[in-house]
């Protein structure tokens, strides 16, 4: 199973003009549970999928809404030049197919 | 008397507080504040109505030029909106960041906007404003002093940097909302601001526990965005000692637990601390609770005094003007050729452009639909088109412009290896491909300030109109 076939929302957005924020939801308390007893998103798979160091990997767990966030210094600060993605909202694809 | 005199007034001579209402009318005031929503706010009789108007989401453009994100028409219409309502209940006005980025330019076009309402529409009210602006001489003071950090990684601030910012902003928070609160005032708009103090100072004043207030204004100043699903319509908080309740105002539009314990996520890096100059927010033993399909009841939430008190600085420096050139390519050889084929005419374009001299500007390109948006993963196949943006950023638009034009001219007839296409590399999608953008900034400061006269930062005006 994919995370994609999974969660409810796989999301990513800034946090700031410094940080790539990634948000992962789930429908139900199983499914999240199931993912989080899976170790799948881990700082390795992140640091991996995101070329940044497992030291900069921030992963929080936030069992109330069902969630995962998970926080990574952005290469490059939002708008300066050569930036790719001002809002950070187009960062999250390559978790859809993270294996569970 | 003044909207808030008179509900300060009030509060003060009850023996017991009865609970306080607040509309959160816009997270993003000049997208258009839904009528319906708004309306349905207004019957439930709102003590006060708040609008966040900025964020530093939007890149660093408008905080450099001075320029408001939102359309000078669709701004007025929502101002138009929110300050009738005000005025016809007699309740307060509240709009942070205003302008889109909380400058002084940004503040002066949303106060025009403002008084020109006013004579149109013969509204007579009490306006204060708070301008956001930090003087550089008190940033290179904190420079001097060690009180400025960088967040998440930004350098170390210089002298020079505080220099090149055309302009810098401070979040202020509650204490110089405080301030515009107690001078007798109807509407308030205050510069870069933090989102919450729109919302949580005033229900601080009265009394209401911090931790709460803050929390909830956190939530507010997003509209409907915490429900599902979720919208920019307005939203009611209705505030007590022990908790608020959140509803929204569209009824298709449903606060649930989930959904409003998710929204701490949202633009956040820790869902469980909401920072502010004064202290910080702890969520930890945050509850939400359902009173029926629509409401959630939230508690829970600790306020955590700091001090010395801090504030967020924002700053952005001009790089130049931007040209760029819009353009495809749909021949395999060019396409997998593309890095080597780049960095060949960029060698070729400074040659001509620049001859003996230095080359004084600055290369950029994207390739949409191999790595345009995010880093090519190992294994991905190329694409059978792909489009170019190639951007230069040069002192003065001419040079950028006339570097953009020679890359377009070279790059179409750039004869790479292997090439068999001898009628041209690229397509363009009309003519002329090449686009001056106006003027480049970056963020130059991203920082927090130590601050023992928070309150001297932000001074406040107040206006009969």
């Amino acid at each position: 199973m994919y995370l994609q076939d999974i969660a409810k929302v796989i999301r990513s957005k800034n946090a700031g003009p410094r940080c790539t924020t990634l948000d992962i939801m789930f429908n139900s308390d199983e499914d999240y549970q199931k993912v989080m007893d899976s170790g799948a998103i881990s700082a390795t798979l992140i640091a991996e999928r995101y070329g940044v160091s497992q030291e900069d990997v921030r992963i929080i767990e936030y069992p109330m809404a069902r969630a995962l966030k998970v926080a990574i210094p952005r290469k490059v600060t939002a708008g300066d030049p050569g930036d790719r993605d001002v809002y950070g909202a187009q960062q999250h694809a390559r978790l859809f197919k993270v294996k569970i | 008397m003044s909207a808030t005199g008179r509900i300060l007034k009030e509060f003060s001579s009850l023996p017991n507080r009865r609970p306080l209402r607040l509309l959160g009318a816009s997270g993003q005031l000049g997208y258009g504040i839904p009528t319906p929503a708004f309306n349905a706010g207004l019957e439930r009789r709102p003590d006060l109505i708040g609008c966040d108007m900025g964020s530093i989401d939007i890149g660093p453009y408008y905080l450099g030029s001075g320029k408001m994100a939102t359309a000078r028409e669709s701004t007025k219409r929502d101002l138009r909106k929110v300050l009738l309502a005000a005025r016809k209940h007699d309740i307060p006005l509240v709009i942070g960041s205003a302008g889109s980025a909380g400058a002084a330019p940004h503040l002066a076009q949303t106060l025009e906007l403002v008084r020109e309402i006013a004579r149109e529409q013969d509204l007579h009210f009490r306006l204060a404003y708070l301008p956001g602006d930090v003087p550089k001489d008190i940033v290179i003071g904190a420079v001097r002093a060690g009180k400025v950090w960088g967040l998440d990684g930004m350098p170390k601030l210089t002298e020079q940097d505080v220099e090149n910012a055309t302009h810098i902003v401070g979040q202020m928070g509650m204490s110089a909302f405080r301030r515009a609160f107690e001078a007798d005032i109807d509407v308030l708009i205050a510069g870069r601001a933090c989102d919450t103090a729109i919302f949580s100072t005033l229900p601080v004043m009265l009394g209401f526990p911090e931790g709460l207030a803050v929390h909830m204004a956190k939530i507010i100043e997003c509209a409907s965005l915490c429900c599902v699903p979720g919208g920019r319509d307005a939203i009611l908080a209705t505030l007590d000692d022990e908790g608020f309740t959140l509803e929204s105002m569209a009824p298709q539009r449903r606060a649930t637990p989930i959904s409003v314990a998710a929204h701490s996520l949202y633009e956040q890096n820790d869902p469980y601390v909401i920072l502010e100059p004064e202290g910080r927010v702890e969520l930890h033993q945050a509850k939400y609770e359902a009173l029926d399909e629509r409401r959630t009841r939230v508690s829970g939430a600790r306020w955590v005094p700091s001090s010395p008190h801090t504030i967020k600085i924002e700053g952005a420096q001009h790089l130049g003007e931007r040209a760029v050139v819009l353009c495809g390519a749909a021949d395999p050889r060019f396409i997998e050729k593309r890095e080597e084929i780049m960095r060949d005419i960029s060698k070729v374009v400074r040659d001509l452009v620049c001859e003996d001299s230095e080359e004084d500007y600055k290369l950029y390109w994207r390739f949409y639909g191999v790595d345009g948006v995010t880093d090519r993963q190992p294994g991905t196949p190329l694409p059978a088109e792909m489009f170019l943006l190639i951007e230069c950023i040069a002192p003065t638009a001419a040079r950028a412009s006339e570097v953009m034009r020679t890359m377009k001219q070279y790059l179409l007839h750039f004869g790479y290896e292997g090439r068999l296409s001898t009628g041209g590399n690229l397509a363009f999608p009309f003519t002329p491909p090449e686009v001056s953008v106006g003027p480049a900034y970056k963020f130059n400061i991203y920082h927090v300030m130590e601050s023992e006269r928070l309150d001297d930062l932000f001074p406040l005006t107040v206006e009969q109109l």
